[in-house]
Order: C-alpha cells, then sequence, then structure tokens
C-alpha cells in the first residue's frame, strides 16, 4: 500500500461521512459546516488524482466562496431546528436507512463493475489505461497551459457562453433581491 | 518528505520552525504597534516593563493565559469553542508555501561514519506548484472563522460583526484576484520562486534594444513587478487591508458602533489566537506583495553579486567558521556552509521587506480614519473592481504587442 | 487473489465508486428533507460527486476534456447557488417558512 493508497482510503471516507452527516444532521447550520469539510476532503482527492489545480479551484470557489454565502444566508434566517428532520413521516427512520443503504449499495457495485465493462467494449481505453499507469501520469500533459490551450481553442464557444452566463446570473440575483427604492432608500 | 533520516528531520524541523517564526513575530509586530501608535499619537507607549517594553507582551501572554474561560451560556458551545482555532489555520499554511529564501544545496558529506548524499531543501514548509492558486484559496477560507464567532456567541452585536465581515472579505477577495490576474499575465506561471527568478536583472523596455540610452537609464532600477503593474500593485494592497479587516477598513470591529465586533464575548488565550491568525494573514500579505512587486529575496542582480555574493557571504561564512572552530576543530568554508549562510543572508532580506510592509500596515492604521460600512461595499464594487478589470485588459493587451 | 488486490491498490473503481456514493447520498438528500437550503446543499453534493468522476477518468485516461469539463460544472453549480439562495431568501422575506411541506398546494 503506497502512501496515496493509505491517503486515497482517509480522505475518501472523510468525504462519504461528511457527505452522510450533510444530510442526516437536523440542524441546518452544521449541515453548511459538514458540507464545508465534505469539500475539502474532495479537494484534497483531486490533489491525489494529480490535478493540483483542479484542488485550488475546488477551495477558491466551493469553500471558500459558495458555502460562505451558504452558512451567511443560513445564519440571517436564525431558523429552529428541524425536529427529527431524517426520520419523521411515513415511514420509519430505520426503514429509510435501510433503503438508503440498499441504494447506495446498489448504484456502487453497478460503478464498481462498470470499468471492466468499459475496457471490454472499446479497444483504445484499455491500452490509454495500461500508458498512463506506465508513464506514472506525467504531470506535462496535466499542466494548466495545457487545460488553458484547449479552453481557448477546443472549447471557446463553451467558454464564451459561461461568461454570458455569469453575467445574466448575477443581474438577475440583483433584480430577485431588490428594494423598491434602492438600498440607500428610507423605509 | 524525504528519502532517508537526514532529509526528513531536516524538513520536519523546518517546518516547526517556520510555523514557529510566524508565530513567534506576532508579539514583537504587537509591541511595534503599540510603540509606533504611541510615536505617532506622540504620547509614551508601554516603556515601564523591561528596556523599551519589550516584556510588555510577554506579561500580556500571560495575563491572557490566566483569565478566566467564559463561554456564553445561551450560544452554540462547539461553535464558539471552533472559531478561533479556524482563525488561526489559514495564515499558518499560506505562510508555509511561500519561499522565504533561496533553496539551500547541500553537497553530499559525511557524518556518522555513512555518506549522505546531496539533498536539496527549498526554503518553506511545502512545495505546491500552484503556489498562488493555494494562498489564495485558503486565505478565503478565514471568513468561517469570523462566521462562526459572530453565530457562536449568542449576541446581536456580534452576528451584525461577522455578517458585515465576512461580506466585505468575499467583496475585497474580487479585487484581490483580479490584481493577481495581472501578475499572472505579466510572468505567466503560478510558481512563487518562478517569479522571484523572473525579476532578476536590470529594468528594460522590450521595444528598444539592449544599450539604447532609454534602457540605459531604466537599468539602474531593477525589474521588480511595481514597475509593470503599478495599478495592480496599489489595487493588491489596498485589497489586503480590507481582507484582513485592518484600519480604514475595520468596521467590524469598530468600538463605537459594535462593541468590539464578532470577537466580543470572547476573553483570554481564545482572543489572542483571533490576534495571531490577523497579524497572520498580515504576515502572509506582506510576503505576497514583497514576493509579487518588490522581488521577494533578491535585490536586483547588480546589487546582488555586488553586495551579497561578493561581500556579505564570504565574510559572514568566515565568521561562522571561525566561531565554530572554536567548538570543535576541522571546520573550514565548505561549500555547504557558504550555501546555509547565503540562504540565510537571502532570508534576512526577505524578512527585511516583509517588516517595512508591516510598518507601512502599522503606520496607515493610525493615520486614516475609518471608511462607512457602505462606502466600504461602494469602494469595493464600483471603484476597485472596474479598476482591476481595466488592469487587467490593458496588462493583456500590451503583453500581446510587446512579446 | 483478486479482492486483497482490490483493497491495496488504489484504480479507476474506487473513484468511481466513491462518485456514486456522494451522489447517491446527495439525491437521497435531495428527495428526504423538507429544508430548502438543505436541498440546495444536497443539489452542490451531487455536483461535487460528478466532478470527482470526471476528474477521475480524466487522469485515468491522460485526457485533459474531463478537467475542462470540471471548470464549467464548478461556473454553473457556483450561478445556480447564487440564484437558488436569492429566491430562498425571497420566499423566506414573504412566508417566514423554508419548510417545502407549507408550499406543496398550489394556492392564491
Amino acid at each position: 500500500m503506497s502512501e496515496l493508497d493509505i491517503l486515497f482510503y482517509i480522505l475518501s471516507s472523510m468525504s462519504v461521512l461528511f457527505g452522510a452527516l450533510v444530510v442526516l444532521t437536523s440542524s441546518p447550520i452544521y449541515s453548511s459546516l459538514y458540507l464545508v469539510m465534505s469539500m475539502l476532503s474532495v479537494a484534497g482527492i483531486f490533489m491525489t488524482l494529480n490535478a493540483p489545480f483542479i484542488a485550488g479551484i475546488q477551495i477558491i470557489v466551493y469553500a471558500g466562496a459558495v458555502l460562505v454565502l451558504f452558512v451567511m444566508v443560513l445564519m440571517l434566517f436564525d431558523l429552529k431546528r428541524e425536529t427529527k428532520a431524517f426520520t419523521k413521516g411515513r415511514f420509519s427512520g430505520f426503514l429509510k436507512l435501510v433503503g438508503a443503504g440498499l441504494l447506495c449499495g446498489f448504484i456502487a457495485g453497478a460503478a464498481y463493475e462498470s470499468v471492466s465493462l468499459i475496457m471490454a467494449t472499446s479497444e483504445e481505453i484499455p491500452t490509454n489505461i495500461a500508458a498512463a499507469a506506465e508513464t506514472g501520469f506525467s504531470p506535462t500533459t496535466n499542466s494548466i497551459k495545457e487545460i488553458s490551450k484547449l479552453l481557448f481553442t477546443k472549447y471557446l464557444f463553451a467558454f464564451e457562453v459561461l461568461g454570458l452566463l455569469l453575467l445574466v446570473v448575477p443581474i438577475g440575483a440583483v433584480a430577485l433581491s431588490r428594494v423598491a427604492g434602492g438600498t440607500h432608500a428610507k423605509h | 518528505m524525504g528519502s532517508d533520516v537526514f532529509e526528513i528531520s531536516v524538513n520536519f524541523v523546518k517546518m516547526v520552525a517556520i510555523f514557529l517564526l510566524m508565530v513567534n513575530l506576532v508579539p514583537m509586530l504587537v509591541w511595534v504597534e503599540r510603540r509606533g501608535s504611541a510615536f505617532i499619537q506622540n504620547r509614551f507607549g508601554p516603556n515601564r516593563v523591561g528596556p523599551l517594553g519589550l516584556i510588555q507582551l510577554a506579561a500580556d501572554a500571560i495575563k491572557f493565559l490566566f483569565k478566566e474561560e467564559f463561554i456564553p451560556p445561551k450560544g452554540n458551545k462547539a461553535l464558539f469553542l471552533i472559531a478561533p482555532i479556524i482563525a488561526l489555520i489559514p495564515g499558518a499554511i499560506a505562510f508555509g508555501s511561500i519561499p522565504l529564501s533561496v533553496p539551500i544545496e547541500i553537497s553530499a558529506f559525511e557524518m556518522f561514519g555513512s555518506q549522505w548524499g546531496p539533498y536539496v531543501f527549498p526554503f518553506q514548509s511545502f512545495e505546491i506548484g500552484i503556489g498562488i492558486v493555494f494562498v489564495l484559496g485558503v486565505s478565503s477560507l478565514g471568513a468561517y472563522s469570523m462566521l462562526l464567532a459572530g453565530f457562536g456567541s449568542a449576541n446581536k452585536y456580534s452576528l451584525y460583526g461577522a455578517l458585515r465581515a465576512s461580506a466585505q472579505m468575499i467583496s475585497y477577495e474580487l479585487a484581490m484576484g483580479l490584481a493577481i490576474v495581472g501578475i499572472l499575465i505579466v510572468y505567466g506561471t503560478f510558481d512563487f520562486a518562478e517569479m522571484i527568478a523572473a525579476q532578476q536583472g536590470p529594468l528594460s523596455i522590450p521595444l528598444f534594444e539592449a544599450d539604447h540610452v532609454v534602457n540605459k537609464i531604466l537599468g539602474i532600477l531593477p525589474n521588480w513587478g511595481v514597475f509593470y503593474q503599478p495599478v495592480g500593485f496599489i489595487l493588491l494592497f489596498v485589497s489586503v487591508f480590507a481582507e484582513t479587516n485592518r484600519l480604514p477598513f475595520d468596521l467590524p470591529e469598530a468600538e463605537s458602533e459594535l462593541v468590539a465586533g464578532y470577537h466580543t464575548e470572547y476573553g483570554g488565550i481564545k482572543m489572542n489566537m483571533f490576534y495571531i491568525g490577523e497579524y497572520g494573514h498580515m504576515m502572509v500579505a506582506s510576503a505576497l506583495i514583497a514576493v509579487f512587486y518588490f522581488g521577494g529575496y533578491s535585490l536586483g542582480t547588480t546589487l546582488d553579486t555586488i553586495l551579497v555574493e561578493g561581500t556579505i557571504v564570504p565574510n559572514m561564512s568566515a565568521l561562522f567558521a571561525s566561531l565554530l572552530n572554536l567548538f570543535g576543530s576541522g571546520w573550514e568554508q565548505s561549500t555547504n556552509l557558504i550555501n546555509v549562510v547565503r540562504a540565510f543572508v537571502f532570508h534576512g532580506i526577505f524578512m527585511a521587506k516583509i517588516l517595512l510592509f508591516l510598518w507601512i500596515f502599522v503606520w496607515v492604521r493610525w493615520t486614516l480614519p475609518r471608511f462607512r460600512y457602505d462606502q466600504l461595499m461602494d469602494l469595493g464594487w464600483k471603484t476597485m473592481l472596474p479598476w482591476a478589470l481595466a488592469n487587467t485588459i490593458i496588462t493583456a493587451f500590451l503583453m500581446l504587442f510587446l512579446r | 487473489m483478486q479482492s486483497t488486490e482490490a483493497l491495496v491498490s488504489v484504480g479507476l473503481n474506487h473513484y468511481l465508486v466513491l462518485s456514486a456514493l456522494l451522489f447517491t447520498i446527495g439525491s437521497l438528500g435531495v428527495l428526504l428533507r423538507k429544508n430548502m437550503i438543505v436541498i440546495l446543499m444536497s443539489i452542490e453534493l451531487m455536483l461535487n460527486a460528478v466532478n470527482i468522476s470526471f476528474v477521475a477518468f480524466a487522469t485515468y485516461l491522460d485526457n485533459l476534456d474531463g478537467k475542462i469539463m470540471v471548470l464549467f460544472v464548478m461556473t454553473i453549480a457556483a450561478a445556480e447557488a447564487a440564484v437558488g439562495l436569492a429566491l430562498a431568501v425571497n420566499i423566506f422575506k414573504n412566508f417566514r417558512e423554508v419548510n417545502i411541506r407549507f408550499f406543496e398546494h398550489l394556492r392564491g
């Protein structure tokens, strides 16, 4: 077991544990804080996958901006605890947990077996994986310069549309939360 | 961490030493702040305890350690206790990824009867290829400490202070990020060491040849980033004031408005941890400004070769060799000793630049009045963001035409 | 033996299983929780799981397109979170309730 394997197991169990706690906790603020921990573990997993730039972007965008927004909104709301949020309802909590566990098991097993299916039905993918495993995921193909070259040539249209989306969304958010008369008006 | 015992132990000691450097610089900064503010305000600072009042900080630290631990009964105990710890962590981690000096190259030597091979020790806690993205991400995690502190103390004023502080922090991260994008366009790399290496040599405009008269005049100045990105320097400088909640942007901590903002209910060592976090953040910001705009640990090639390599390093290594000869025998000026001394001399230059910027932080704090909160947010969104965008566009155009 | 080898060295399978687990947990959160903000957070969890899957494939197939998709997914997730939170704040201002059971019947 190399160190990367141990790191992967620790980080993945952390992210699954915190992800499960997000869904199971009654208080929404604790949910958001567990989600922050899960995002940081996922950033660590990106590091083990030899993608340090994506890990950095994950910390900046998700853990550092989007979730800060979530936590701020939750603190403004001051909600009461949703008593027994997961277990209340027509089905008992135990039944929900068993059903959830079965569903997780089915989908995880399907994902595990799918790789051999992919390898069996295509010719070039197994050779790619073998070649990549031999060279040890050379960092030159994963550098940021290569990513930006692709972004500006092959995916240029999607990049520009994304810029347009990022223009439209703040305008929409501001329009949704506008107060009559502007923020400096007297109420 | 390393391949054999020597390397692992040296790396471990280096990590601990850099963390302790950051933490121990904080009491000195507090002393500088108190004496410096007194000097600016034409009064004495603390000057009773020890010579020049230097022991005052140790006395304060001991006082903080013995204060009563108070947890607000209606507040959220877990969040209240975790918030100061989260305030410490981003500054410490970010400081560890900035190179503080040249890497130390040690050639093969013999000790305790076995051969230890050649090593290269980078003068930082850990090396990450994406330096600046990591520092930016980790410092944006500092917003959580404010939010948790404000929410965990069951106090309306704390909550208002926390929300204002975190909103201010994420607003100024935009201008900071865009100023850093300007630097990335100029240097083309995320790595700090490569940025410092690109700032060697004399300043020159690539349009003219090397011995044109304009280039000869400009050649006196070193090739620092501040001459390439003056607007970016001003933007980054102002943004880090807002990021660290420092005057003139410290409305969330204003005594007249919000008692003490998000750390109203804190006392004792927990309050001290907030201060260590704030000063640590200031140190990271000063280090970033020194690396991006002022050449990091180098002084420009001519001064480097003349001053440092020519005179200081050989003299200091001779001094050290003679000092060590007092203890044992057989220490001569080997290249290893010269390399180590060279790294520490450059580290001294870097620390001098960081201390200069920290003094400017303290100076500005006691000179300018405080911004009102809506003036602050207007400045961040309506003034600095357009300037930062214009800076990025103009830099991109100029880089395209000059290369 | 195949079973112990699967535990010892981490391959593409493991990352896909992790991604599937996180996705399932997120979708269960969307289906079973009643607080609107927690539903939005579970959607973020699902998008994260998809990101892991993309980057795993990009690394193991030596292809850079996966990482570019991750950039797009992150941007869109952030934009959608912003709009979702703006809507949630508006709803809370008008009704003082974020429990979705309150809004089950379209009324008035």
